[in-house]
């Protein structure tokens, strides 16, 4: 029994947690409250209004007997008239009237009113209750209302007539019986309508949250390229779901990264490591002289100097991502710093043609840097200037302060990136001309490393370029620690 | 001079002795931290070479236990991680110097000549190397009575290659004593600048000087 209990527990549990059932539940409830308090307010009204007009009925008989009693005390016939005849015309909420005196002697009664009602008990009812109406049932089980008041007889103080008067008023409770049936019915087809509207609509208004979910759940990292169709939508659920795809679009970005990483890694690791295989094997072979087995082992060397080289680049990468790099900041004049750069490629350039400047501002430029990262950073951009602009052209290097920022410019005259390739040329291993072997175009880390760089101080860089007019890339860099705090704070 | 290398690969223990033997060295070799540090208390070596990562103690623990024992022998201590936490726990140690794994053997042959040379060092105003001849206070340089026009940056560089002639400065090397560029990439820049010098060097010359080791830099010296 107890595991009975336990599943129905549970299942009841999972639909309570359902959005739809919430809904429903609260859409019927407030539906049926709603549909209740206004039929039942109704009803109050309703109840109160006949109430008041069968008042006025009888307060306006009661008028009409005590003026005639006061003002025509000898006019038997008409108050016989209007006690006897008017009444029994009536089909529709007859009345009864009912004269006594003094002594609590019929003087006038409408005809049947024995019939319907029990005198003495009205008499004892009313007691002590002149001019106020209250109910009474009939003999016969109707429901009447009855008003009873004291009229003088004429102009004789002595005289006092009991005037009681009954009004039928089943009908009325008729009615209001009908419309109590009525209000039941409409609740027991609401109660039902209600959740079943209620459902439809949360159905409705959730069946794109549904979509959302299964889309979601039909994406892998080998199905990124699901997207959720939002039209349609409402405003709220559209800019989810346009939140949505755009998550997917920068997921799928990465992702493609990712793997083009992990490709070009696997290319750019197994060439030097396949060299050194190969040749080592194929010298090994058979008997060579000495010149073929030193220009073997030097090749190797070679490869293997290569294989650190890039191993080392990529620890440097993976480095300048750790939050827990230290940079060894101190006091640095950019100026000098940059024409020891300068210096260090001037051979490069003149080899090149190239002409290769290095220019500063009038005021000295101090900064809080990292003196080996910055002139590696800068070094590499130079070196990237110089391979790619043809003779006659030149690369400047240029500082500046701006703001508390330090901007370093690399800009050539050189061949320029098309406008595809600028967004990926920090990707790491990204080269413009893929088909640049790592002999002529380096590791095609140089841009990543300097973008590392960047974000290690706190900075950014920038490129811009134009095919056949040059390349410029702007470095900024925080000029103290307190600035690159401020920046951050920005 | 004798060096001791703590190193527990194999392969590295074999090349280091190999290649520090020809240099010229007496090399022993422990291949665990244990052993490693009772040769060291027990023989008085010039300098260690001292692997961080080795089985029974490992590099911190043997270079506490030698500092403790009360010996000053200098040591090199090799890493295969270059985080710099790690290079100035070294220091903090008492270690004298540090390479990086993989590291160019010019560069750790290099770094032991120039840590023991330090205990005897003697300036030189003027090296000779053949018909060479190179007035380090007049920032000259000849051949065969000849002035060589060099730039400054040029006269560095072969000033370097003379001071340690017959000694093989690998590119990183000669970045960082010339142009004060202390990072390792890109180093064809030397290649171009050592082109340059050996243009005025060594092409007017019938004897060169200057001479490519593949794979790993330059040397100058008289075949």
């Amino acid at each position: 029994m107890s595991w009975k209990l336990t599943k129905i527990r549970e299942t009841f549990s999972r639909i309570w947690h359902t959005l739809a059932f919430r809904l429903t539940a609260a859409y019927a409830c407030a539906g049926l409250l709603l549909v209740f308090l206004a039929t039942f307010s109704l009803y109050l009204v309703l109840v109160s209004e006949l109430n008041k007009s069968t008042e006025l009925f009888l307060k306006d008989k009661l008028n009409v007997l005590r003026t005639m009693l006061r003002e025509r005390p000898d006019d038997s016939d008409g108050l016989r008239e209007e006690v006897e005849l008017e009444s029994a015309a009536r089909r529709y909420e007859q009345f009864y009237i009912c004269l006594l005196d003094q002594n609590h002697q019929q003087i006038l009664i409408t005809p049947g009113m024995t019939k319907e009602l029990n005198l003495a008990a009205l008499s004892a009812l009313s007691n002590g209750r002149n001019d106020v109406a209250f109910p009474m049932t009939g003999i016969h089980g109707r429901a009447f209302r009855v008003i009873t008041t004291k009229a003088n007889f004429g102009n004789a103080a002595n005289r006092v007539v009991t005037i009681q008067v009954a009004v039928n008023v089943s009908q009325k409770e008729e009615l209001l019986a009908r419309f109590r049936l009525w209000f039941w019915l409409t609740s027991a087809g609401m109660l039902v309508l209600f959740p079943l509207a209620g459902y439809q609509i949360a159905r409705q208004g959730i069946r794109p949250v549904e979509e959302i979910a299964t889309t979601a759940r039909r994406i892998t990292s080998s199905h990124l390229n699901e997207r959720i169709a939002a039209e349609g939508y409402p405003y709220e659920l559209a800019s989810l779901a346009l939140t949505f795809n755009n998550m997917l679009d920068g997921l799928e970005d990465s992702f493609e990264r990712i793997s083009r990483f992990s490709a070009d890694i696997a290319h750019d690791l197994r060439t030097p490591v396949n060299n050194i295989r190969g040749e080592a094997e194929v010298a090994l072979a058979r008997a060579r002289t000495i010149d073929e087995y030193r220009d073997a082992l030097e090749s190797s060397l070679e490869e293997a100097v290569r294989l650190s080289d890039l191993i080392s680049n990529l620890l440097f990468l993976a480095r300048t991502e750790s939050p827990l790099t230290h940079l060894r900041l101190e006091k640095v004049d950019v100026a000098e710093l940059l024409d020891g750069v300068r210096e260090y490629y001037d051979a490069s350039a003149v080899e090149a043609g190239v002409t290769l400047t290095s220019v500063a501002g009038h005021e000295p430029i101090t900064a809080e840097l990292d003196r080996t990262l910055i002139q590696r950073a800068v070094g590499n951009l130079v070196s990237n200037a110089v391979a790619h602009t043809i003779e006659g052209g030149t690369v400047a290097i240029t500082t500046r302060l701006q703001a508390a920022s330090v901007v370093i410019e690399v800009t050539d005259t050189g061949v320029g990136i098309p406008p595809e390739a600028l967004p990926r040329v920090f990707d790491r291993f990204f080269r413009v001309d893929p088909s640049r072997s790592a002999a002529s175009g380096g590791t095609g880390l140089g841009l990543s490393i300097v973008q590392g760089i960047m974000l290690l101080h706190g900075g950014n860089v920038n490129i811009t370029s134009k095919p056949g007019v040059g390349t410029q890339v702007t470095l900024r860099v925080p000029a103290s620690k307190n600035a690159a705090k401020a920046l951050v704070k920005d | 001079m004798r060096i001791l290398v703590i190193e527990d690969e194999a392969k590295t223990a074999k090349f280091l002795k190999k290649g520090l033997g020809e240099s010229g060295f007496v090399v022993d070799v422990a291949t665990d931290g244990m052993d490693g540090l009772e040769l060291a208390k027990s023989v008085d070596f010039d300098l260690i070479i001292l692997d961080i990562m080795l089985p029974g103690l490992d590099g911190w623990q043997v270079l506490t236990g030698l500092r403790q024992a009360g010996s000053n022998t200098q040591v090199l201590f090799l890493t295969a991680r270059d985080a710099i936490e790690e290079r100035v726990r070294g220091f903090e140690l008492g270690a004298d110097d540090y390479l990086v794994k993989p590291f160019a053997f010019s560069e750790l042959l290099a770094r032991v000549r120039s840590r023991l040379r330090r205990t005897q060092a003697r300036p030189q105003n003027v090296v000779r190397m053949a018909d060479l001849e190179i007035d380090l206070l007049r920032q000259r340089a000849t051949r065969c009575g000849q002035r060589l026009e060099l730039t400054s940056k040029e006269f560095l560089l072969l000033s370097l290659l003379a001071r340690r002639a017959g000694e093989v400065l690998s590119r990183t090397v000669i970045a960082e004593a010339v142009w004060d560029m202390n990072f390792d990439s890109d180093t064809n820049v030397v290649d171009v600048s050592v082109r340059r010098l050996r243009s005025k060097v060594d092409d007017p010359f019938a004897m060169k000087l200057i001479h490519t080791v593949r794979g790993s830099g330059y040397v100058l010296e008289a075949d």
